[in-house]
């Protein structure tokens, strides 16, 4: 964090000291974690290691008990309109997807800037056609989400967040729910962002994706950040047992 | 004709008023209120359960020891109303629940607020996934409306003009079979409505 | 990770933030208030009107009015449960017509669904009351209500017996195919006896519509709960107290019919479940 501040650079995403409990479990232990202007970090770890939870803090899809979450240098509101407006700055692709099924896919991607942006319907939409041009679905703009593929639904999800020119993307495990022949046209789209200058925090099982696309790695385990580095630092070189350990088993595989 | 008219006002008025009513008592029941929510499940408990005619002789006969009085026509569509309200309540507490979390989770993280979330997504939804069930219960609330020939009513309704035919000449069958191809039809026809409908913003999942 | 919150009812509202918590507190506060007021408004209404007193209220403490509301409501359960195997049998028989692979038994089937269904209860009572005397045929007070009511109920019952054959997987029919068994041991031994356990809930549920029907009872002055509770008010003077009481007793044995048809629903979906793991 210091080296950052130094520089003078305010990061996009700052967690501050964030604990949160489910219950019992303490899924998230004194987590201290920023992302600056234009980097990709990606999260990995084993399941039930916290990392989709600490993903979905950021936006207060859960709610932390202690710490202290920052956007842009502004503490996360805690609750109404304010709230609101933070989230539309920062955008969120999910697991499931989670389009909405009751509108096609063209409405998907405009009902942010037109609903929440207040942007004229038609410039919206001509842009909402750009977006889905440019992930691949146009020729499905005015299909319903069932009517998709994983694949694509998720490529359209990633054109709704887009549709917010959000600061940044969370990616909540993007490519666990698809067919193992989906996953990559889902992780093209993303490197291409990335490739952009998109900031981007992704919990993903994707290694290679990590390994390429990454800036930083950070390695979680049982609720707390064990390890953190570039790609080649930590794939080649770990520092700790239990990542030596997890990268093994997953090499198994 | 008279009588078909009138059965077809009740079931139209006592719908629209258990659609409102139904949709009240199902915000009630989704609000983070407590008492609220207790009273829209209690209400619904009692006029899911309770027979309509065992609602419609307390609303006739013991309300006015309550000095509460009201005319048979309102009695009848008080009844015809508040029962189908509950199952209306109940239908669209269905809806809403079929609707994924995930949904809900969308609408926050594109910065929704909560009246958005409900007028853009889960009203919508809710409604489109619940026409077959409100469909079906028009239906129910037209053969409801039949409770009208336990009052004495003028015009009569459907009911009460053929137990009326049958009670005062005799060779009432065909009395019997008209007025049954007359419910029959109008059912059938709100059905293939509710149908077409149903298929045009059917959601899939 | 994700907590628990399956129920949408909650998954609607975030996590409360402090003013939101406030708010809540507030509303609870002042709805609980205008519930007690509505409650004491009741009573008050009541016992303007006299009806607190006493003297309505005695009979509830003689055993004779127990006992004559028990009787009243054997009548009610009786007729139900009558009604409710007539509906069962009638609706077997349109669905066996429904699913036939004649195209005139299936017009049968479905008119016959189609009628049911969109004519009143009160209609068929009248029938069997007033219509069928007069071609000269003498049907029993018990008949009058029950036959009325199992017709009337027979066409849904049709429909969700229907769609129980339709929820067997295709495969399990083809799997009895395969072993060389002829249709009918197919339907008797494999289909039906599973689409019959998947209708379960839906029965009971339907067996509330028809015990609700079977309230018509005193149109044919057949003495059920409802027919009872008249003479109780004629000996007594005291209407409101037994209607109330009548209609709490109905609302009750409702209220527990579908707590049953919830319960078999979930018994199922949980079965169901451990089976797919």
């Amino acid at each position: 964090m210091s080296a950052y501040a130094a520089e003078g650079q305010v990061p996009v995403i700052e967690l501050r000291h964030v604990d949160k409990h489910f219950g019992d479990l303490h899924v998230l232990k004194d987590i201290c974690l920023s992302v600056q202007r234009g980097e990709v970090v990606v999260i990995i770890g084993p399941s039930g290691s916290g990392k989709s939870t600490l993903c979905r803090t950021i936006n207060r899809m859960e709610t932390i008990d202690a710490g202290e979450i920052l956007i842009d240098g502004v503490p996360l509101p805690e609750e109404g309109k304010d709230l609101a407006k933070l989230r539309a700055q920062i955008g969120m692709v999910f697991q499931s997807f989670n389009l909405f099924a009751h509108m096609n896919i063209l409405e998907n991607v405009t009902l942010g800037p037109t609903d929440v942006l207040k942007r004229p319907r038609k410039e919206a939409r001509e842009e909402a056609m750009q977006l889905l041009k440019r992930v691949g679905v146009e020729s499905q703009a005015h299909k319903v989400p069932a009517q998709l593929s994983g694949g694509q639904q998720q490529r359209v999800a990633i054109a709704r967040s887009l549709a917010m020119h959000p600061k940044a993307i969370l990616f909540d495990e993007p490519t666990s729910a698809l067919d193992p022949e989906m996953i990559g046209e889902v992780l093209e789209v993303m490197t291409e962002l990335a490739q952009e200058g998109m900031t981007m925090l992704v919990v993903t099982h994707e290694m290679n994706f990590a390994r390429r696309v990454a800036d930083r790695v950070i390695f979680m385990d049982d609720g707390s950040i064990v390890e953190e580095g570039t790609p080649e630092a930590f794939f080649e070189n770990p520092q700790t047992e239990r990542a030596r350990n997890f990268l093994n088993s997953i090499k198994n595989h | 004709m008279q009588a078909l008219l009138t059965t077809w006002k009740l079931t139209a008025v006592a719908f629209a008023i258990a659609f409102v009513l139904g949709v009240l008592i199902t915000v009630m029941r989704v609000s983070p209120l407590k008492p609220l929510r207790f009273f829209g499940d209690f209400y619904v408990q009692i006029f899911r359960n309770i027979p309509g005619a065992c609602l419609l002789i307390i609303l006739v006969y013991a309300f006015p020891y309550l000095d509460i009085i009201w005319s048979y026509f309102t009695c009848v569509l008080i009844a015809a109303s508040l029962i189908p309200a509950a199952f209306c309540s109940e239908y669209l507490m269905t809806g809403i629940n079929a609707i994924p979390v995930g949904q809900i989770e969308a609408a926050r993280s594109i910065g929704m607020t909560f009246a958005q979330m409900i007028r853009k997504i889960v009203v919508p939804q809710a409604l489109r996934s619940s026409v077959l069930p409100l469909t079906n219960l028009l239906v129910a609330t037209m053969l409801t409306t039949a409770l009208a020939s336990q009052v004495p009513l003028r015009p009569a309704d459907l009911t009460g003009l053929v137990a009326h035919i049958n009670t005062h000449a005799v060779g009432g069958v065909t009395a019997f079979f008209i007025s049954a191809m007359l419910y029959c039809a109008t059912a059938v026809v709100i059905g293939q409505i509710g149908n077409l409908i149903d298929k045009k913003v059917r959601i899939l999942r | 990770m994700r907590d628990a919150r399956t129920n949408i009812r909650d998954a609607l509202y975030e996590a409360p933030g402090p003013r939101t918590r406030r708010l809540t507190a507030v509303g609870t506060a002042l709805t609980l208030a205008a519930l007690v007021v509505l409650i004491a408004l009741v009573i008050r209404r009541f016992y303007e009107a006299g009806q607190l007193d006493s003297k309505y209220w005695a009979l509830f403490a003689k055993y004779t009015t127990w006992r004559y509301i028990g009787k009243g409501l054997v009548g009610t359960v009786e007729a139900a449960l009558m009604a409710g195997t007539l509906t069962f049998a009638l609706g077997f028989t349109y669905m066996l017509l429904r699913i036939s692979r004649l195209k005139a038994a299936r017009a049968v089937g479905t008119a016959l669904v189609e009628f049911t269904r969109g004519v009143p209860t009160l209609l068929f009572i009248y029938f069997f009351f007033l219509v069928v005397p007069q071609l000269g045929i003498k049907l029993s007070a018990f008949l009058k209500i029950t036959l009325p009511v199992a017709i009337s109920a027979s066409g849904v019952v049709a429909e969700v017996l229907r769609s129980g054959v339709n929820a067997v997987p295709n495969g399990q029919r083809e799997a009895a195919y395969s072993l060389g068994m002829r249709e009918r041991s197919v339907f008797l031994k494999v289909v039906f006896p599973q689409a019959f356990r998947i209708v379960i809930p839906a029965m009971i549920s339907e067996l509330v519509i028809v015990l609700k029907d079977t309230t018509f009872a005193y149109v044919v002055s057949f003495p059920d709960l409802m027919q009872n509770a008249k003479v109780l008010i004629s000996n007594y003077d005291s209407l409101l107290a037994v209607y109330l009481v009548v209609a709490v007793i109905y609302i009750l044995i409702n209220y527990l019919l579908n707590k049953a048809s919830d319960f078999m629903a979930r018994r199922r979906n949980q079965v169901k479940g451990a089976a797919a793991v």
